[in-house]
């Protein structure tokens, strides 16, 4: 079984069911196949190689769904890529995974020529309207045009066999690109068997059936909101998908008028939606349930959910991209005895905590979270020194530090590593200080994650100036707004005559974070 | 400082958006009715930014309901919106 089976699958049993919602556009699982079969046809026509790479920057949309399960049912490997990344970074990652085609959302023209410019390998170029290029060694195609002939093939409903997670290879299927420490995108290799079985394991603990349904507004790009669209195919359930977060009331219209059973959501989401909205005061009688994930949800703003919603039940997760990304959950009943839990391991994953010598320690003790199962990623693309630090016999030593209750139950109590969290995205400290320190009249930079009702962490900058020059925090936004993606941008800038630092020359950011939490 | 109008008021937001979002785009043309979010013109921060000009420059407050894309997401849009604020 592999991983465009989910969607054969919910096709047979449910062909005529709506699997995807956007908008005013509807289609079901019958057409999301024929889509994805229709592209398949065109794929396999293409001088590619089996399990070559193909980027897919597209934003959500019902295209995207049949893109991803046609680019892996056709045998190559799907790279889905954050829309929101600069051009270099996009090329950057086309580059690295070697991407022979990529499926292109026209509303990113903007960026498309510096993205061929530096994407070398690329030979396919197809998108979801005519674009100029000037690349003379790039095919282009049209959506419509591949799938100007294909009608919907009529499937009679049958029963399927069940899945089991263990008749998926482990194949590498998808490249998921994360920010590393070093401000180097990673690329995660997950195979058929790690997305499969982190899917049915987090279709069991949500109790998902196809009479499920939930509102998308994390992008399928991430790993979170590929969860989504994979556990709702899986079930057969339905994906309403609205891209307009920004609007948080168009998002709860939505999710009023189509019924929505499900909202899934970050900690920024939660705190916009209870702090800045008309959530609390609406009762979403369809609502079954809240997941979050992507980051530590203060225990206060989780008990104002609940407290909010008592009927409603919520699920606090925790996972990774290199864990496919789930590996812990908290039973709804369990979450008010246990505030600021992560949870217990889903179904099919264990936990240890391990110490730096790599034993378990006893309860109560804190260590590294480390995650076993099926789930845990085949490696890091072209990456083996990063991916032998993370991976060892198989576990996946998190970079997380925990500590597990006499009830089994996880608490995370710090981060190993210098990534800082900012409302769902993992943000490399290192990658803002190396664009800050392009900058002529910056001299030192230093990065930190400060605490952030919104977005959970923020980032903040602690700047010294080149002798003579002057500069206000707004001129230091705009220029990093250039530079990097807009969730890198530092909310805080504050200039300082020096940065405290250890006798190494290194910053010491214990120390600059107590003096600029003081100065506060 | 030229009088409030209907036209200033959509020269100054045109500007804004240009400016502020569309860096590294001149190409590109900008039409009144062109949906942002469409065009991939402005993303979530980026609203952000938008209304806080707004306050700012007409001196009024947007309220959480009023933060929809029939107010905000086109320059058409936006002159209908801030002009019916000012009473124009």
């Amino acid at each position: 079984m592999k991983i465009h089976d989910l969607l054969t699958q919910a096709a047979r049993r449910f062909p005529r069911k709506i699997a995807v919602v956007h908008q005013d556009q509807r289609a079901t699982f019958e057409e999301l196949q024929t889509f994805t079969d229709a592209l398949v046809d065109y794929l396999k026509a293409l001088p590619l190689q089996p399990g070559d790479r193909i980027g897919l920057l597209f934003e959500n949309s019902i295209e995207y769904i049949y893109l991803f399960f046609a680019i892996q049912k056709a045998g190559f490997v799907v790279v889905p890529i954050d829309t929101s990344l600069k051009a270099d970074k996009i090329a950057y990652i086309l580059a690295d995974c070697d991407a022979r085609a990529l499926f292109f959302h026209a509303k990113f023209r903007r960026s498309l020529q510096e993205i061929l410019e530096h994407s070398p390998s690329l030979r396919f170029l197809i998108s979801d309207s005519a674009l100029k290029t000037n690349s003379g060694n790039i095919q282009t195609a049209t959506l419509p045009e591949i799938l100007s002939n294909s009608s919907p093939n009529r499937i009679a409903p049958e029963t399927s066999p069940e899945f089991r997670p263990v008749d998926a290879p482990h194949e590498l299927t998808a490249i998921f690109y994360t920010s590393g420490s070093t401000g180097i995108p990673k690329g995660v290799m997950l195979s058929h068997r790690n997305l499969i079985s982190n899917t049915l394991s987090t279709v069991e603990y949500l109790k998902l059936a196809e009479n499920d349904s939930v509102i998308v507004i994390l992008p399928f790009y991430y790993i979170y909101g590929n969860s989504l669209l994979l556990t709702h195919i899986a079930c057969g359930g339905s994906l309403v998908i609205d891209n307009r977060f920004m609007y948080p009331e168009v998002i709860m219209d939505t999710m009023e008028k189509e019924k929505v059973t499900g909202f899934s959501g970050v900690p920024s989401n939660f705190m916009i939606l209870l702090n800045n909205t008309s959530f609390p005061q609406r009762r979403f009688p369809d609502l079954r349930y809240f997941t979050q994930a992507g980051g530590a949800m203060a225990p206060e703003v989780v008990r104002r959910l609940i407290d909010t919603f008592p009927q409603k039940e919520t699920y606090i997760m925790y996972g990774q991209t290199e864990a496919a990304p789930r590996a812990t959950f908290c039973p709804p009943e369990r979450l008010r005895d246990k505030l600021g839990t992560i949870g217990i391991p889903v179904p099919g994953v264990e936990i240890k905590i391990m110490n730096d010598e790599g034993f378990e320690v006893a309860d109560g003790e804190p260590g590294e979270i480390v995650i076993i199962g099926p789930n845990v990623m085949m490696g890091y693309w072209n990456q083996p020194e990063e991916q032998s630090q993370v991976l060892r016999d198989g576990r996946l030593f998190s970079g997380d530090l925990g500590r597990k209750d006499k009830d089994g139950f996880i608490f995370i109590i710090g981060r190993k590593k210098e990534i800082i969290k900012v409302g769902g995205n993992r943000v490399s400290a290192k990658e803002i200080e190396e664009r800050l320190l392009e900058n002529d009249k910056i001299s030192e930079a230093a990065v930190l994650g400060v605490e952030d009702p919104i977005l959970g962490e923020a980032i903040q900058a602690a700047l010294v100036l080149k002798p003579g020059q002057a500069a206000e925090a707004k001129e230091i936004q705009k220029y990093c707004r250039e530079k990097l993606a807009e969730h890198k941008v530092p909310k805080y800038v504050q200039f300082l005559k020096e940065l405290p630092k250890y006798q190494s020359g290194k910053v010491n950011k214990l120390e600059l974070a107590k003096s600029l939490k003081a100065s506060n | 400082m030229s009088a409030l109008s209907k036209e200033t008021i959509r020269r100054d937001l045109r500007q804004f958006i240009i400016d502020s979002f569309m860096v590294g785009s001149e190409d590109e043309t900008l039409n009144d009715t062109d949906s942002f979010l469409e065009k991939g013109i402005v993303d979530s921060t980026g609203v952000l930014e938008l209304t806080s000009f707004i306050e700012e420059k007409y001196a009024f407050t947007i309220a959480d309901d009023e933060m929809k894309p029939d107010n905000l997401d086109s320059v058409e849009n936006l002159v209908r919106f801030v002009s019916g604020k000012k009473g124009l």
